[in-house]
C-alpha cells in the first residue's frame, strides 16, 4: 500500500508527463491529464487518512546511483543552457554545483545511503494535500489556457504537450521534495523543481522569456550551490551519511554550534527559492510564462519548497540569532515588496509582489519559531495557496478575456466578465480582510510576532501598504458605467472546474479552521517544534472547537468563534447583493458639472466645443516614490545586508 | 452561567446597535453648533442631524450603480460589527481588521461607478487608511506589549490606565481621530459642513436614503472612534469617557483653526511623525518590560 502510494505520489506525474508528450490530440491530452489530476488528488486525500508514515524503496533497484546519474544530468544541461545561452552567471553557478558534488562523491567517496530515505510526517501531508489538490487543479485549467494562448499567438507547432509535461512533472517532484528525509534527494528534487521552472518560464521562447528563465536558473543555483556546501559541510563535520538526514538534523540529536553553518546556508537556499530579497526578480521575470506557470509557481509548488524548507529546520536553529536573523529578513521582504507593489501597473506583478510578500510573512513566522507562529505560517501557506492560486488563474482568464494584463485595461470588467470579476474579488478580498484565512493567519502572527518586536513594526507597516494595493486594483474592475443586468460571460469547463472549485474552498477552508487547525495544523506544528500556547488569546475559539472552546469561551472574555465573523460578511455583502435591485427608472448618470451628454450608459461628456469625449479615470501608482527604480537599490541593499547577517549569525553562533 | 453571559450580550449588542447612533448623532449637532459659533454664526438646532437623516430617508432612492448600494450598505454593516467588537470587549485586533474593511468598503463605493469625483474621493480616502492604519495596529501591538494581549477585555479589567505608558501613541490617535471624524487639515476625501470643498468627495455619488445609509455609518464610526480613546483610560470608565470627550471638543477647534492639506503630506505627516511617535513607544515598552 505505501509503495503504491508513494509510487503515485512521486512517479505518477513522470509516467503521465511522458505519455503526454507522447500524445497530440487535444482532447486525449485533456483526459489524461484530467485522469493525473483525479489519481493524485485522491491518493494525497490517502495520506491524509493514513497519516505519518516513513517508507525506504525496496532494495533491488539502486535508487541512490539514479539519483546522482540525474544529478549530473541535470547540471550537466545547465552547463549547456549556460553555453547556449551565452550566460555567464548560469555557467558560474552551474560549474559551482557541479565541482562540489564531484568532488563530494569521488574524493570523499560519500556514501549516502539512508533509512529511511522519506519521512511523511503531518507536515509534509499538509504540503502534499496542498500540491496535489492545488497543483492539479492548475493543470486542469492549462489544458485549456494553452490552446487558447497558442492560437491567440498563432504558432505554427503546437508545443502544449511539452509544456504539461513540465507541469505535471513538477508535481511529482514537489512531492518528492517534501517526502524526502535523505537531504542529497532533496537536493536532488530541489534541482528537478529548478528545471521545471526554467522549462516553463522559456516556454514561450521570446528573447524575454529566454533571458527571465536565465535568471531564475541562475538565481536558483546560488541556493543549489549553498545547498550542495551545507551537505558536504554536514557531512565533514558532523560524521558522515547520518548527519544527512533531516530527521537527524531536526531531532536534536547533533545540535553544536557547528551545525548552525549549514543550517543557515540552507536557510539561505530556501529564501533564493523563495525569492525573498534580494532575489525577487526571478519570480517577477517568470510572470513573461502562460499564466498557469506562474499559478502553480506561485501558489502550490516552487515558492513553497522555499518556506517549507525553512520551517522544516526551524527546530535546527531556534533559539539562535540565526533563528532572529530569519524573521528580520522574512518581515522586511513583506515590507519591502508591499510598498513595491503599490506602484505596479501589471496585474500579475502584482501578485507576484503580493506572493513574495506573503512569503516573507510566513518566513517571518518560521523566523520567530514559537509554537504559534510556525502554526500562523503553516495557515499562511494554506491560505496563500488556494487564495493565490485562485487568483492568478483569474488573472489568466482575464487575460484571454481582454487580451491584457494592465490594470488600467482590467477598467470595468464588472461589465464584461462578471462572474469572473465576482471571483477575482473574493480572491483580493481573501488576501487580506477578514473573515477570510489570510487575515486569521495575520492575526496570529501578529501576536506571535510579540517575540521580535521589529518584525512585529514590518508586520504592521506592511499590512496598511497591502490594504492599498488591493483595494486599488479591484477599484479598478468595479468602475462602470450606470447600467443594469451584465451578461453573464461562458467560461470552458477546464477553465471554470479549478475556478469554481478553488472560489468553494477558500470559504470551506476557511469556514472550517477549526476542524483543519486541529486535523492538520495542530499536528503538523508540533511536527516541527513542541509545545502548545493556544489557550488565552482572542482567537482561540476560532482555531478550537467543541468541548475544548466552550471551556475556552468561558476562560477568555470577547473570544468569539469564526462563524461571528462569516456572519458580519454574509450580512454585509453578501445580503444586499442577492436582495437589493434597482428599477431603471432608479438609474442616473454621474455628475459631471452637467456636462454630460445624456443617457445612463455611455461615459461621453461634452469637452472643449462641445465635442463629445469619452472621459477616461486612471488609478494612481505613486511611481516617483515607490517605484522599482526608486525603492529597489535601498530595499535590495538592506536585504543584502540582512541575509549576509543572517550567514554571519551561523557562523559566529555559539 | 453561560446562558446568562450570553443574553447579556445580546442585550448589549441591541443596546449599541440602537443607542451609537443617537450619541454619534447628537455628538455631530453639537459640532455643528459649536463650529457655528466659532465661525460667529447662530448655527442649527442640535438635532438637526436627525432632521436631516429624517429627510434623507424619505427621498426617492436613485443610484448610478447597483454595488454602490452594496459597498456602502456594507461600510456600515462594518462599521456596526467593529463597534462590536469594542462594546464586547472583544479582540482589538479584529476591531482594527473590521474597521480596515468597513475603510475599503466605503473605497470601493466610491470606485464602484465612472464618476470622476467620486474616484478622486475614493482615491484619497485610500491614503487615509495609509495613514491611520499602521498607527491603529502599533496601538495594538502596544497593548500586547502591555498587556499580553490584545484582548480588550484585559484593558478594561486592567487598573493602571493605558495612557500612562502609551501617551505618544495617544497623541498619535487623537491625530487619526482627526482623519476618521474627517476634520481639517486631514478631511481629504471628503468634509463636513461644506468645508473648503465644492463638491462632496467620495460621497458625491449617494443621494437620499443611500446618503442617509453614509450617515448613519459616520454615527457609528463617531461613537467607535471615540471609543478607542476611552481604551486609554477605561478604568473608571467616567474618566476615560471625559478624555475622550475632551479629544472631542479639540478635534472640532483644531478643524476650524486649520486649512485643509493634501493627501501626499497627511501620509507623510503620519508616516514620518505618527509611527515615529508609536515605534518608540513600543520600544519603550519593550524596554522597561526587559524583553531585550
Amino acid at each position: 500500500m505505501t509503495d503504491g502510494m508513494m509510487a503515485i505520489a512521486i512517479l505518477l506525474p513522470v509516467v503521465a508527463g511522458l505519455l503526454i508528450l507522447a500524445i497530440h490530440n487535444y482532447f486525449a491530452r485533456g483526459v489524461v491529464v484530467v485522469a493525473t489530476a483525479v489519481v493524485l488528488i485522491a491518493n494525497s486525500l490517502l495520506f491524509a487518512a493514513k497519516g505519518p508514515l516513513t517508507y525506504t524503496p525496496p532494495a533491488g533497484f539502486d535508487w541512490g546511483t539514479l539519483i546522482s546519474v540525474l544529478d549530473y544530468a541535470i547540471l550537466v544541461l545547465y552547463l549547456v543552457l549556460g553555453l547556449k545561452l551565452r550566460n555567464r552567471l548560469v555557467l558560474i553557478f552551474s560549474a559551482t554545483q557541479i565541482i562540489p558534488i564531484v568532488y563530494f562523491e569521488f574524493f570523499m567517496k560519500a556514501h549516502v545511503d539512508l533509512r529511511p530515505a522519506f519521512v511523511v510526517d503531518h507536515l509534509a501531508i499538509v504540503m502534499t494535500l496542498i500540491i496535489s489538490i492545488i497543483g492539479s487543479l492548475i493543470c486542469v485549467y492549462a489544458i485549456r489556457y494553452m490552446r487558447d494562448h497558442e492560437q491567440h499567438a498563432h504558432v505554427d507547432k503546437s508545443r502544449q504537450s511539452r509544456f504539461l509535461f513540465w507541469l505535471v512533472l513538477f508535481l511529482g517532484a514537489m512531492n518528492g521534495l517534501v517526502f524526502a528525509n535523505n537531504l542529497f534527494w532533496l537536493y536532488f528534487f530541489w534541482e528537478v523543481t529548478t528545471l521545471c521552472s526554467f522549462m516553463l518560464i522559456s516556454h514561450d521562447k521570446t528573447q524575454i522569456a529566454l533571458e527571465n528563465a536565465a535568471r531564475a536558473l541562475w538565481m536558483n543555483s546560488t541556493g543549489g550551490t549553498a545547498f550542495i556546501l551545507a551537505i558536504i559541510y554536514l557531512y565533514a563535520t558532523q560524521g558522515g551519511a547520518s548527519a544527512l538526514s533531516v530527521q537527524n538534523i531536526i531531532g536534536g540529536g547533533m545540535h553544536s554550534a557547528a551545525m548552525l553553518l549549514p543550517v543557515a546556508l540552507l536557510c539561505f537556499t530556501g529564501c533564493t527559492k523563495a525569492a525573498q530579497m534580494p532575489f525577487q526578480s526571478w519570480l517577477l521575470g517568470a510572470m513573461v510564462a502562460p499564466t498557469p506557470v506562474s499559478a502553480l509557481l506561485h501558489s502550490s509548488t516552487m515558492v513553497k519548497a522555499g518556506v517549507y524548507l525553512v520551517l522544516r529546520l526551524a527546530p535546527a536553529y531556534a533559539g539562535t540569532l540565526v533563528s532572529t536573523a530569519i524573521a528580520i529578513v522574512g518581515a522586511f521582504t513583506f515590507f519591502g515588496t508591499s510598498a513595491l507593489a503599490i506602484s505596479q501597473t501589471t496585474g500579475k506583478r502584482v501578485l507576484a509582489y503580493s506572493t513574495i510578500a506573503n512569503l516573507g510573512l510566513i518566513i517571518a513566522c518560521a523566523g520567530i519559531n514559537t509554537p504559534l507562529s510556525i502554526a500562523a505560517a503553516i495557515l499562511l501557506i494554506i491560505f496563500h495557496a488556494i487564495s493565490k492560486g485562485m487568483l492568478f488563474l483569474c488573472a489568466g482568464t482575464i487575460e484571454h478575456q481582454i487580451w491584457s494584463r494592465e490594470i488600467e485595461d482590467m477598467e470595468g470588467l464588472a461589465s464584461k466578465a462578471p462572474l469572473v470579476t465576482l471571483i477575482t474579488a473574493v480572491g483580493m478580498l481573501s488576501m487580506f480582510l477578514p473573515p477570510f484565512g489570510m487575515v486569521l493567519g495575520k492575526w496570529i502572527a501578529l501576536e506571535a510576532a510579540y517575540k521580535v518586536p521589529l518584525a512585529a513594526v514590518l508586520f504592521v507597516l506592511a499590512s496598511a501598504l497591502t490594504i492599498v494595493f488591493w483595494t486599488k486594483w479591484l477599484g479598478r474592475l468595479l468602475q462602470v458605467v450606470p447600467k443594469l443586468g451584465w451578461p453573464l460571460e461562458k467560461l470552458s469547463p477546464s477553465y471554470s472546474v479549478p475556478l469554481w472549485t478553488l472560489f468553494v474552498g477558500i470559504f470551506v477552508v476557511g469556514f472550517g479552521i477549526g476542524p483543519i487547525y486541529q486535523y492538520f495544523i495542530a499536528s503538523a506544528t508540533s511536527d516541527v517544534i513542541a509545545g502548545n500556547s493556544m489557550i488565552g488569546s482572542g482567537w482561540a475559539n476560532i482555531v478550537l472547537t467543541g468541548s475544548s472552546a466552550v471551556q475556552t469561551g468561558a476562560a477568555v472574555r470577547g473570544s468569539f468563534p469564526v462563524w461571528a465573523l462569516y456572519l458580519v460578511l454574509g450580512v454585509a455583502l453578501f445580503l444586499p447583493m442577492l436582495f437589493f435591485g434597482l428599477k431603471p427608472t432608479q438609474l442616473r448618470q454621474v455628475y459631471l458639472c452637467g456636462e454630460q451628454t445624456g443617457g445612463t450608459d455611455t461615459d461621453e461628456w461634452c469637452a472643449e466645443c462641445d465635442i463629445k469625449t469619452k472621459f477616461i479615470l486612471g488609478g494612481y501608482y505613486f511611481q516617483a516614490t515607490l517605484g522599482e527604480k526608486t525603492l529597489n537599490p535601498w530595499v535590495n541593499s538592506v536585504a543584502i545586508f540582512l541575509l549576509a547577517i543572517m550567514i554571519a549569525c551561523g557562523v559566529i553562533s555559539k | 452561567m453561560r446562558g446568562d453571559l450570553e443574553m447579556n450580550q445580546l442585550i448589549l449588542v441591541i443596546a449599541t446597535i440602537v443607542l451609537a447612533p443617537i450619541v454619534g448623532g447628537l455628538l455631530f449637532g453639537i459640532d455643528r453648533r459649536i463650529t457655528a459659533r466659532l465661525q460667529g454664526r447662530f448655527g442649527p438646532p442640535i438635532l438637526q442631524p436627525f432632521y436631516d437623516i429624517l429627510k434623507l430617508l424619505g427621498k426617492d432612492s436613485i443610484a448610478v450603480s447597483k454595488m454602490q448600494f452594496v459597498w456602502i450598505y456594507a461600510y456600515l454593516v462594518l462599521m456596526i460589527a467593529s463597534l462590536l467588537c469594542l462594546v464586547l470587549q472583544s479582540d482589538f485586533l479584529v476591531l482594527v481588521f473590521l474597521l480596515g474593511f468597513a475603510g475599503v468598503a466605503l473605497v470601493l463605493g466610491g470606485f464602484s461607478t465612472k464618476s470622476p469625483y467620486s474616484h478622486f474621493g475614493a482615491n484619497r480616502e485610500l491614503l487615509q487608511i495609509l495613514a491611520y492604519e499602521p498607527v491603529l495596529l502599533l496601538l495594538a501591538i502596544a497593548i500586547y506589549a502591555q498587556n499580553g494581549t490584545f484582548l480588550i477585555s484585559e484593558i478594561v479589567a486592567h487598573e493602571q490606565p493605558l495612557l500612562l505608558p502609551l501617551w505618544p501613541l495617544f497623541i498619535a490617535v487623537l491625530y487619526v481621530l482627526t482623519i476618521k471624524m474627517r476634520k481639517s487639515p486631514f478631511d481629504i476625501s471628503t468634509s463636513h459642513h461644506a468645508h473648503q470643498e465644492i463638491v462632496k468627495g467620495i460621497t458625491t455619488e449617494y443621494s437620499g436614503p443611500f446618503l442617509a445609509l453614509y450617515h448613519l455609518a459616520e454615527w457609528y464610526e463617531i461613537v467607535l472612534v471615540l471609543g478607542v480613546v476611552v481604551l486609554f483610560w477605561a478604568n473608571p470608565l467616567w474618566i476615560g469617557l471625559l478624555i475622550a470627550f475632551a479629544a472631542f471638543l479639540l478635534e472640532l477647534v483644531v478643524d476650524n483653526i486649520a486649512a485643509r492639506m493634501t493627501a501626499r503630506w497627511m501620509v507623510r505627516l503620519s508616516w514620518s511623525v505618527g509611527l515615529t511617535l508609536g515605534i518608540l513607544n513600543v520600544a519603550y515598552l519593550y524596554i522597561i518590560k526587559g524583553v531585550f
